[in-house]
């Protein structure tokens, strides 16, 4: 499954690291983007497989943020 | 008819047997071979108008006399003032009958628009609704979809034959893309009897212009629904069922999830909810939300149902991606939708409202009822700390990186005096009154009952 970046935003935490077992719902990463504060969650349980972001990168709409198998 | 019209779960009679009171359905057209029938009954007491396509019969394919079924159900309920609920299961026009059963279709959907925002129209597909068949759905208020439903233009076959594309139905047009996507089907149901629950539960909100009994008005304390950090993303969906008397039946809630439209009741009374969802796209407007909104908005006024703006949102969201898809040109819809609406509709700001998304939201320029404010809440063009370095970017680029975060905050909180504060939106008019959260119910249904019960006079195009 694959977890992308719905909207433009800095990345301002990142909770969970590659390998990590995460449950549906889990907060994946903290997105900062209109003075806003932004989960990004697992859609679903399962292993992050990749991780493609750092806190401190930019994500455009679309990105790919995390893979979970 | 097929042999067996009664044991058949696809046969109308059953259907339409499924969806009335018991023992309260009267057919008021003949079983025949059309591939329509129509009845009149009650749901939940309220009188209501249903036809149903026959799937038993050439895959539910609508021919010229079937059509006029339909057509004559829509008389009968526009005489009748009366909700009028489609079972869909249907291939579309019937391909031996030519042009004449196109003409039929043709003469339906005439129907369906005659009817907008006049008596509430439901849809609910149980099987393949395709061509003629996807575009009567799309033109009633609320479309709901079974399991076996599917919804497309043209099946998969004709996709293969024309474009070489390889799609099975439901990638075409299932729940999935529907309830996600497109925008197509306002619910998506686990099973046929969800589905037909969902048309009964929709029928009582929309019919009768919503009035029930009063019930009397019980205050909770809704403050613990959004979180004390002002920049802390939630879920907005506790803060609506708490201002409901019981959960409702949220519209759309997969499709553009930054908004969330909702009909319940307070205090008896059917209204609309329309909340801003700080969880996705940090609760900002876009092209899709504000079509979805603006929508849901023309609906509720056209049926007499108040509408409660439940606002906490950060702007209208920017970049390449909105501005090329039209947020202008679909923005605006949400616009003119509120200021059109004539039902009362009472604003809450619970923490933020920045910018045009302020206009947008039901401000008190747009025609608002009541604009009410939770205390702290905060009405500007922008946060103070982007307003101010904006503002004053050269004495903050003077002072150097060491002071400038403490300069910063400074200036935020001078400019929220004079500019952002809720004070001076109350003393300017655009908010009515600042109200606790342990008094919102009260506040809220008080101002609904102080308004004109009106409705708006137009129908309800699919935006």
């Amino acid at each position: 499954m694959e977890i992308r970046a719905e909207m433009v935003a800095n990345v301002w935490k990142v909770l969970v690291s590659e390998g990590q077992q995460v449950q549906d719902g889990d907060t994946l990463v903290i997105l900062e983007s209109m003075k806003m504060e932004i989960p990004v969650v697992a859609e679903g349980s399962g292993v992050v497989r990749e991780l493609k972001v750092a806190e401190g990168d930019v994500v455009q709409d679309g990105d790919l943020i995390a893979v979970i198998e | 008819m097929s042999n067996e019209p009664q044991t058949d779960p696809r046969s109308p009679v059953v259907r339409l047997t499924t969806l009335f009171d018991p023992g309260s359905l009267e057919l008021i057209s003949p079983i025949d071979d059309c591939g329509m029938l129509a009845g009149i009954g009650t749901i939940s007491g309220t009188r209501t108008v249903a036809f149903a396509s026959d799937a038993t019969i050439q895959g539910g394919a609508m021919g010229s006399v079937g059509c006029s079924v339909v057509v004559r159900a829509y008389d009968r309920a526009l005489l009748e003032g009366a909700p009028i609920v489609g079972l869909w299961h249907s291939g579309g026009a019937r391909l031996r009958e030519g042009v004449e059963s196109l003409d039929g279709v043709g003469r339906v959907f005439a129907a369906m628009t005659r009817a907008s925002g006049k008596i509430p129209q439901i849809s609910v597909v149980l099987g393949p609704a395709a061509g003629g068949a996807a575009y009567g759905p799309a033109l009633t208020d609320v479309v709901i979809m079974a399991p076996a439903g599917r919804i497309f233009v043209t099946g998969p076959d004709v996709v293969r034959s024309v474009t070489g594309e390889d799609v099975d139905m439901e990638r075409l047009g299932g729940a999935e893309v529907h309830g996600r996507r497109s925008g197509v089907v306002h619910l998506v149901a686990d099973s046929d009897a969800q589905a037909f629950e969902y048309a009964r539960e929709l029928v009582t909100l929309l019919g009768n212009h919503g009035k029930f009994g009063d019930v009397p008005i019980v205050d909770v304390d809704l403050a613990g629904c959004i979180p004390d950090a002002a920049k802390r993303a939630y879920d907005v969906h506790p803060l609506v069922e708490g201002i409901l008397d019981s959960p409702g039946v949220e519209l759309h809630p997969k499709w553009a999830p930054n908004i969330v439209t909702t009909l319940g009741r307070l205090g008896g009374r059917t209204v609309g909810v329309i909340a801003n969802n700080p969880l996705r796209l940090g609760g900002c407007l876009d092209t899709t939300s504000a079509e979805k909104a603006a929508r849901f908005v023309r609906m509720c006024d056209a049926f007499g149902i108040p509408l409660v703006v439940v606002v906490d949102v950060p702007g209208y969201l920017p970049g390449l991606g909105q501005e090329w898809d039209g947020v202008v040109r679909r923005g605006a819809k949400l616009l003119h939708a509120f200021a059109e609406a004539v039902v009362p509709r009472i604003t809450l700001i619970t923490r933020k409202a920045y910018g045009g998304a302020y206009i947008a939201m039901n401000s008190r320029a747009l025609g608002a009822t009541r604009v009410l404010a939770w205390p702290g809440a905060e009405v500007a063009v922008m946060g103070a700390v982007a307003a101010v370095r904006i503002l004053h970017r050269r004495k903050l680029a003077e002072v150097g990186e060491a002071l400038r975060p403490s300069l910063e905050l400074e200036l935020a909180a001078e400019h929220e005096k004079i500019s952002g504060g809720i004070e001076k939106a109350v003393a300017l008019g655009v908010v009515d009154e600042v109200v606790e959260p342990s008094r919102t119910r009260t506040a809220i249904a008080e101002a609904i009952a102080a308004a004109p019960a009106v409705r708006g006079e137009h129908g309800n195009i699919p935006l």
